[in-house]
């Protein structure tokens, strides 16, 4: 599928209003001389699994830190469940990414925490003083979804990558997002905790009914969890659809991916 | 805020480029990053009177650069006062002035070697750990987590340590004054036998409210900057690894800079009001 079946998609897409959560119209953004996002289209819906593929450098990242406000837009529309994010101030902000969370590369864990209080930190931040049972069961519930329930009381770096991982997901999963934004979420482990990473998602999706946006370059967990796939060149929404349109595509580079 | 944060994150942008760029002129470069560090100060004002108050916070961090300094810095002290001491001695006893030794030392203890001292140590040991700190939080996009957490990392992170350094850089130093007159005690003891009294009475006799606030008062200037250059070459450090090393690096040897700098301000500025 080419640039313009993309279009052709989104428009298909905003036709179903009611469930659009993310949407993103000629998006554009650069820093300095280089143009990492240029024109983008995307949309996306209640309860899918978007995945973003693309060539390192092709400005995935740039895309969904985008979307937190983490950076700032130049050109076009980003809308999150309709609301306009370069309109939005700094309170409102703050309360829209209640609703969304953002699982990084790194995990980016406080290392000066342990596991329970990098858990404990975005409730306390977010829903202020509540009582320490609910706190816990909260804790607890967040740990048992990712399957980390006995390393409550280590710290980060004791952890191994995959367990850093999920802890990285545990925390982000304590606030109940709509959204989850993914980067890179198998990168650098091994094929089996890969997997279960993947089906981690999976089942994050299945009880949360989150939307998510998964950016990765592991065509395993592409197969597993997407229910659409985009794959990105240049800044550019280069194809879309489903990922046996996109293995069987015509266009050589496209598959390649794939391969 | 918003529009404070993108100036700063333009001006970051501009002067990481800059930096990077060797043909352009190294006064450029430094009135980059005096522009960059004087939107970074103004933000710290901005924020540091708007609520939510990070109480918790600020209390950690006092305990952390506070507490957790002083074996350090009261080691350092009394060093000082014993060398102080026996170094003044044989000066003092060629004009048949002995006697005028806790005096003297005293003096140059609270007016000027204590203050400076700790200052340096506090900017070696907490400067120098902010820096790293907030450096290796960036790198690994722990800054940015705690921002998508609804966090206001300039506030939680930036003024917190701005605050506590400002804070407890004084009260370090009026212990280290004191623990430095232990120190004289002990060296004045080494070759005489002078009574805790005596030194006492000496010491008080020779110093005055002048010596002691202008002193006190500079101190909190010595603590903002530490704490503020810090935080400035850690939260805008370069993203790699190579960036924290950088960062702790820069805030020791600017953070140092700055207490001269204000030392010498400081100085002319009591000796008007002396005169």
């Amino acid at each position: 599928m080419t640039a313009s079946a993309t279009s052709i998609t989104a428009e298909h897409n905003k036709k179903q209003n009611a469930l659009v959560v993310v949407e993103m119209e000629h998006l554009k953004k650069s820093f300095g001389n280089n143009h990492v996002l240029q024109d983008i289209n995307l949309v996306l819906t209640k309860g899918e699994n978007l995945v973003i593929l693309g060539k390192s450098g092709t400005g995935k990242s740039v895309l969904i830190k985008c979307i937190v406000g983490l950076v700032d837009v130049d050109e076009g529309t980003l809308c999150i469940f309709g609301q306009n994010i370069s309109e939005l101030k700094d309170r409102e902000l703050i309360v829209l990414r209640k609703k969304i969370g953002f699982l990084f590369q790194s995990g980016a864990l406080y290392d000066s925490m342990t596991v329970r209080e990098n858990l404990e930190f975005p409730l306390r931040r977010q829903l202020g003083s509540i009582p320490k049972e609910k706190m816990n069961s909260l804790v607890e519930e967040a740990l048992q979804d990712v399957g980390l329930g006995e390393a409550i009381d280590m710290t980060p770096s004791e952890l191994s990558g995959g367990m850093r991982k999920r802890l990285g997901l545990a925390r982000t999963l304590i606030l109940k997002p709509e959204i989850m934004l993914y980067d890179e979420p198998t990168t650098g482990l091994d094929p089996i905790t890969s997997r279960e990473i993947s089906h981690l998602i999976l089942e994050v999706q299945k009880k949360y009914n989150t939307s998510s946006i998964i950016i990765t370059h592991d065509i395993e967990c592409t197969k597993l969890i997407a229910n659409r796939i985009i794959v990105m060149k240049d800044g550019t929404c280069a194809a879309e659809g489903s990922y046996a349109d996109l293995a069987n595509s015509t266009d050589a580079w496209i598959r390649s991916f794939f391969e | 805020m918003q529009q404070l944060q993108n100036e700063n994150q333009e001006a970051e942008l501009i002067t990481d480029d800059i930096a990077e760029t060797v043909s352009v002129p190294i006064v450029k470069r430094f009135f980059l990053e005096v522009s960059s560090l004087t939107i970074f100060t103004l933000r710290f004002f901005k924020e540091v009177f708007k609520p939510p108050y990070e109480f918790n916070e600020l209390m950690k961090q006092s305990f952390l650069n506070g507490y957790k300094s002083f074996p350090l810095i009261s080691i350092t002290a009394f060093i000082m006062g014993l060398v102080l001491t026996i170094q003044s001695r044989p000066s003092l006893a060629k004009f048949g002035a002995e006697s005028w030794l806790p005096a003297m030392v005293a003096v140059s203890i609270v007016r000027e070697i204590g203050p400076t001292i700790t200052a340096l140590i506090f900017a070696g040991k907490v400067g120098s750990g902010i820096g790293a700190e907030l450096a290796s939080m960036n790198v690994t996009e722990q800054i940015d987590a705690m921002q998508v957490s609804g966090t206001n990392p300039f506030k939680y992170l930036v003024v917190t340590r701005v605050l506590s350094a400002t804070l407890m850089l004084p009260l370090l130093v009026v212990l280290a004054d004191v623990v430095g007159m232990v120190g004289s005690f002990v060296g004045v003891n080494l070759r005489g036998n002078v009574s805790g009294s005596l030194f006492l009475s000496q010491v008080f006799q020779s110093l005055d409210f002048k010596d002691l606030f202008p002193a006190v008062v500079k101190t909190f200037f010595f603590g903002f900057a530490i704490g503020l250059i810090g935080s400035y070459k850690g939260y805008n450090s370069n993203k790699g690894t190579e960036g924290v090393g950088k960062a702790a690096n820069s805030a020791v040897v600017f953070g140092s800079l700055m207490v001269f700098l204000i030392d010498m301000v400081a100085v002319q500025i009591t000796s008007l009001f002396q005169n």
